[in-house]
Formats: C-alpha cells, sequence, structure tokens
C-alpha cells in the first residue's frame, strides 16, 4: 500500500512538471528541436501521470489481498 | 506545440475509431453483433479510473516506464509522420524500437506468457523489418527517402500504388500483421494469452492501448500517404476505413498462424515483393 502511495504522490509531481514543461512550449515557442524534445519525453509522461492520479486504490479491507497475495495465477 | 499535441490527440481518438470499426468488421463476418466501434475508445479511458495492481514479479521501474516508452515511440512518429512529413527511415527506426520495445514489455512482468510473447516478439522483428526495408524501393524510384518529397513525385508522375504495387501489397501485409487478431500477430497470439500485454492491466493496459490506437492511425496515413500522395480529409478518412475493413475481413476468416509459419511466411512475401519490385523496375 505504501507503494502505491508513492506512486501516486510520483504521479502529482510528474503532472506538474510535464504540464508546465508542455505549456513553456505552448506560450514561449522555443527551438523545434526543444519542441521536439519536450513532446516526445513529456506527453507520455503526462498521460502515465495523469493516470496514476486516476487510477482506484484498493478498499481499506482489501488491500492486504490485493499488495500481499502471492503471484499464484498460472 | 500545439500542432503535435493536436495530431496525437486525432491519431489516438481516430484510431480508436478505426479499431473499433476494424472489430466491429470481425464480429459482423463472424455472425456476431461485436461491441459498438466506439467501444475501444471507452476502453482506453475506462482503465485509466479502473484499481491497478502491479505483479510481485514484475521488474518495477522498468515494468511502468516501457509502457512509456511505448508510448514516446508512437509520438515520435506522429511527428516524424503527419507534423513533418520527415523520412521514411526514421520511421523504420521507430519501428525496429517498436519491436524492441514489445519484446521488454513481455519480459518485464516476469508472466511466463509475457516472456513467450518476448521470445516470439524477436521471431517477428526477424521477418517484420524485411517487410518495412522494402521502403528501399521507393528510395529507388523516388530519389528520396523524405515523405515531403515522395509527396511531391506523386503530384507529378502520379499516385505510386500504380508503379510499385509489390511494395504496396507488401506494406499492407506489415499493417496486416500489426492489427488486432492478425494471421501474423504471434507476439498476441491467443495460445500466449494476450502475450506481452498479458500482466498490464488497470492504468497500464488503457496506456497501452492508446498507443496502439495512435500506432494504427499512424500505418494508415502512411500506407495512403506513401501510395497515394497527400490526399483530402474525406479521402483519408475513407482510406483509413477501407484498410481497416480489409485487415478486419482477412483478421475474421484467417486463423492466427504458428510462429513459425508466420516468419517464414512474412520473409518469403518479403523477398518475392522485393525482387519483384526490383524485376520490374527493370523491366519497365
Amino acid at each position: 500500500m505504501v507503494k502505491m502511495k508513492k506512486l501516486v504522490k510520483y504521479g502529482y509531481i510528474l503532472f506538474t512538471i510535464s504540464t508546465l514543461t508542455i505549456l513553456y512550449c505552448l506560450i514561449f515557442n522555443p527551438a523545434a528541436w526543444i519542441v521536439y524534445s519536450v513532446a516526445i519525453l513529456f506527453i507520455p509522461l503526462l498521460i502515465l501521470s495523469f493516470g496514476l492520479t486516476t487510477m482506484a486504490t484498493p478498499k481499506k479491507d482489501e488491500e492486504e489481498d490485493r499488495v500481499q497475495e502471492p503471484f499464484i495465477g498460472y | 506545440m500545439l500542432d503535435i499535441i493536436i495530431n496525437v490527440l486525432i491519431a489516438f481518438l481516430f484510431g480508436s475509431i478505426l479499431l473499433g470499426f476494424h472489430r466491429k468488421v470481425m464480429a459482423r463476418v463472424q455472425l456476431r453483433p461485436g461491441p459498438p466501434i466506439i467501444q475501444q475508445f471507452l476502453h482506453s479511458l475506462k482503465f485509466f479510473f479502473k484499481e491497478t495492481t502491479f505483479p510481485k514479479t514484475a521488474s518495477m521501474p522498468f515494468y511502468i516506464s516501457i509502457v512509456c516508452i511505448l508510448c514516446a515511440i508512437w509520438i515520435t512518429a506522429v511527428i516524424i509522420g503527419p507534423v513533418s512529413k520527415g523520412s521514411l527511415l526514421l520511421m523504420f527506426a521507430v519501428y525496429a524500437v517498436y519491436k524492441i520495445v514489445e519484446h521488454n514489455a513481455g519480459s518485464s512482468s516476469g508472466s511466463p506468457y509475457g516472456k513467450m510473447s518476448c521470445v516470439r516478439a524477436v521471431f517477428s522483428a526477424s521477418s517484420e523489418l524485411p517487410l518495412f526495408a522494402i521502403i528501399f524501393i521507393i528510395y529507388l524510384q523516388v530519389g528520396s527517402m523524405n515523405i515531403s518529397d515522395i509527396i511531391a513525385y506523386q503530384n507529378i508522375h502520379g499516385s505510386l500504388i500504380w508503379q510499385l504495387p509489390l511494395v504496396a501489397i507488401v506494406l499492407f501485409i506489415l499493417i496486416l500483421s500489426k492489427s488486432p487478431y492478425s494471421p501474423f500477430g504471434i507476439t498476441k497470439g491467443k495460445d500466449v494469452i494476450s502475450g506481452y500485454e498479458t500482466e498490464h492491466f488497470g492504468l497500464l493496459r488503457g496506456y497501452i492501448m492508446f498507443s496502439e490506437s495512435v500506432s494504427w492511425y499512424i500505418f494508415s496515413w502512411l500506407f495512403l500517404t506513401i501510395f497515394f500522395g497527400d490526399l483530402s480529409i474525406l479521402l483519408y478518412i475513407v482510406g483509413m476505413l477501407a484498410i481497416s475493413f480489409l485487415t478486419g475481413l482477412i483478421n475474421a476468416t484467417t486463423p492466427i498462424l504458428n510462429p513459425n509459419h508466420s516468419v517464414v511466411s512474412q520473409i518469403s512475401i518479403a523477398l518475392v515483393g522485393i525482387v519483384g519490385s526490383l524485376l520490374l523496375m527493370f523491366i519497365f
């Protein structure tokens, strides 16, 4: 569960950084190579961080099963 | 930047509708009602809000970052293609990296199905890259690898599809091999559940579906632009729907080949395409 909370926290940080970087490129229109690099790096990060912040987390009584359950699928 | 964001959004929205249409065609051929055309799009969004768990066997930073890399390479393809109309050689490089990402996505989860798919990704790379290598015939004909030059050439000499029909067939086979439930789709064959995607669920699955929608749009766009030149928006839509319809029709009526047969078939098609195109060029 600690791991999940950490991921959500990273999600918020990444979302802020990538939004600011993309906004910088939109407003200040820097050189083409900077725009391309920002697009390639930060658009995927923006989508990932959006997902990390919106994903549902397990309920309190289920979290043990979700995180501690050994991998028995196969 | 706005141009890139708009193109990525169009690629995602239209790509997911095309994949939904592809699924619908397959369903109708198999006498099923099938899901609504918008289903692929809804699924992609839905997964972002689903509960996500991470397998204990996953190699953790890699397991998440590989999905991010998959998205990054298709955004690179959007920049090379519709945004800047750059070089086909770069598109070839993007495709080669895509095969490596497919391989690594399978191995990152630690699932046996993923690992099996990861091995098959190497097989399929060995057969799909020769298919894509046929772009050198386009270079021989046009004298340039740049998509903008190819469009300019077609404005003067007419569509390339009439001059290089075998190249078009080979590139169509490449698109076919990337379509869902393709006879050549050995990395995601149902015998390995969902292949490299098996252990990517929740938001990561939604993220993969986003990248798949973008990639389908890019493949269709690339095929139409290389062989028909710069089309109007309406013709692009008709062309993309036609490609999705044809691949859906073929996939609905053919079983998934086993890895050996798939590789041999694709290499044979690439060989026939390259040799045949060279012969045609020298004869005419």
